[in-house]
């Protein structure tokens, strides 16, 4: 019996998802990481080790959290194989809001930078969730967490953006 | 029964939760239905942000000793791009097959905002009418995107194959019970559950369809019900048969 992806149409067609699912994967690597091209390497390496993996892949709806947790591996690695100097996170966000005021509004560029001052344990559920559209169960089963958990980080990400951003956050629930 | 704060909990978690207490809370709780206008419009824009092009030096994951879980207040700074020469004469079989894949596709702006940008391009299409579009002429749009309705919610009055990211896909409207609505089949934008949207005075909801892309079903003015656009997203969506 042929493999999901073994013959020349069966290819074709992982190709064509690695293709559909690349670029939302290439923003989820960017936001994991914060620098475009580090989730290029990562987004990379993921597509090698993914086609390698191929027949693991049994059912082609459930691409998208195969895809997840191979990238997230990937990003795992690329901190172990190399030992990393430290700069502060203002630095960063400070060299990052010259160009997007160039390229986008400016309130794109304020929520930007105030994600990337949310803690990874909140920004990451957050980015599953809006940007790949996974539902909470899935984010729990992605991150090894309960429900709850997530749902607690959802919260906690939004409320801290929405205060960052400066919007009218007198009635959010306190924890 | 819900009450505020667990209404405004619930929606920050998830403002795309449809559950049915929580529905019958903002339609009794002004204040929570105000609540999520402002969260929906913030919802809106944090998935501009989150989509928005992508800057070559970022404010990175926090982490001060190279691990990926770290939570330190201090960052890593990130590394050079690796030499990955090695890495690919090794893979260069397994490149040369996944390789086409890797720099094809640029990442994609807000989905919603391009439908938006693509519908005020297209002011006519919104008129209020009960003249139907010939019957021919709606097949001949849906056909190019290997499609049929089968009882649509409403008639159809204006269709037109339009350019939408690079492809031809289905531009109807429908006068439903609800005014006119606007349906775009997006055959090649996939999205992994049903999200709305409030973007410059439309309101709509995107809901995908397994294996087909996704379905953008939105109204003009505030005052759109997006409950009863979803249910026209669900009736449409049901009344689709592809053809392929």
């Amino acid at each position: 019996m042929k493999d999901q992806f073994g013959g020349n149409q069966k290819r074709a067609r992982f190709q064509a998802l690695c293709q559909s699912l690349r670029p939302d994967l290439l923003r989820f690597a960017y936001w994991l990481a914060g620098d475009r091209a580090l989730a290029e390497d990562v987004v990379q390496e993921t597509m090698l080790r993914a086609w390698k993996a191929r027949d693991s892949l049994q059912d082609e709806t459930a691409a998208k959290p195969w895809f997840l947790t191979i990238i997230r591996r990937e990003y795992a690695r690329s901190f172990e194989r190399k030992r990393l100097p430290t700069v502060s996170v203002d630095e960063l966000v400070a060299s990052e809001e010259p160009m997007l005021a160039a390229a986008e509004a400016e309130d794109a560029a304020e929520l930007r930078a105030a994600l990337f001052k949310l803690p990874e344990e909140y920004r990451e559920p957050l980015v599953m969730q809006v940007l790949m559209g996974f539902t909470t169960a899935e984010i729990a089963r992605e991150l090894d967490l309960s429900t709850a958990a997530v749902l607690t980080r959802l919260f906690r990400a939004r409320r801290r953006l929405r205060e960052m951003c400066g919007e009218d956050t007198g009635r959010d629930p306190q924890e | 029964m819900t009450d505020c704060n667990e209404y405004r909990r619930s929606m920050l978690a998830d403002p795309g939760d449809a559950d049915p207490g929580l529905e019958a809370h903002r339609k009794t709780c002004p204040d929570c239905a105000g609540f999520s206008e402002r969260l929906l419009k913030f919802e809106s824009r944090l998935e501009r942000a989150l989509r928005a092009p992508m800057t070559d030096a970022g404010a990175g994951a926090a982490r001060a000793d190279g691990s990926p879980r770290g939570n330190d207040p201090r960052v890593a700074a990130f590394p050079p791009r690796r030499a990955r020469w090695l890495a690919m004469a090794a893979s260069l079989a397994l490149a040369l097959t996944v390789g086409g894949v890797l720099w094809l596709s640029s990442p994609r702006e807000s989905l919603a905002a391009d439908v938006v940008t693509h519908m005020k391009g297209e002011p006519d299409a919104w008129r209020r009418t009960g003249v139907p579009v010939p019957g021919p002429q709606l097949d001949e749009v849906l056909a190019d995107a290997h499609l049929r309705l089968a009882g649509p919610p409403g008639i159809v009055s204006y269709a037109s194959s339009c350019k939408f990211h690079g492809r031809q896909v289905p531009h109807l409207v429908m006068q439903t019970e609800s005014g006119p609505v606007t349906v775009m089949v997006l055959v090649h934008d996939q999205v992994g559950k049903p999200m709305r949207f409030d973007e410059e005075g439309y309101r709509g909801v995107i809901v995908p369809d397994a294996g087909h892309g996704s379905l953008a079903v939105l109204t003009q003015g505030r005052e759109a019900d997006l409950p009863a656009i979803e249910r026209i997203a669900a009736r449409v969506r049901s009344s689709i048969v592809w053809t392929r």
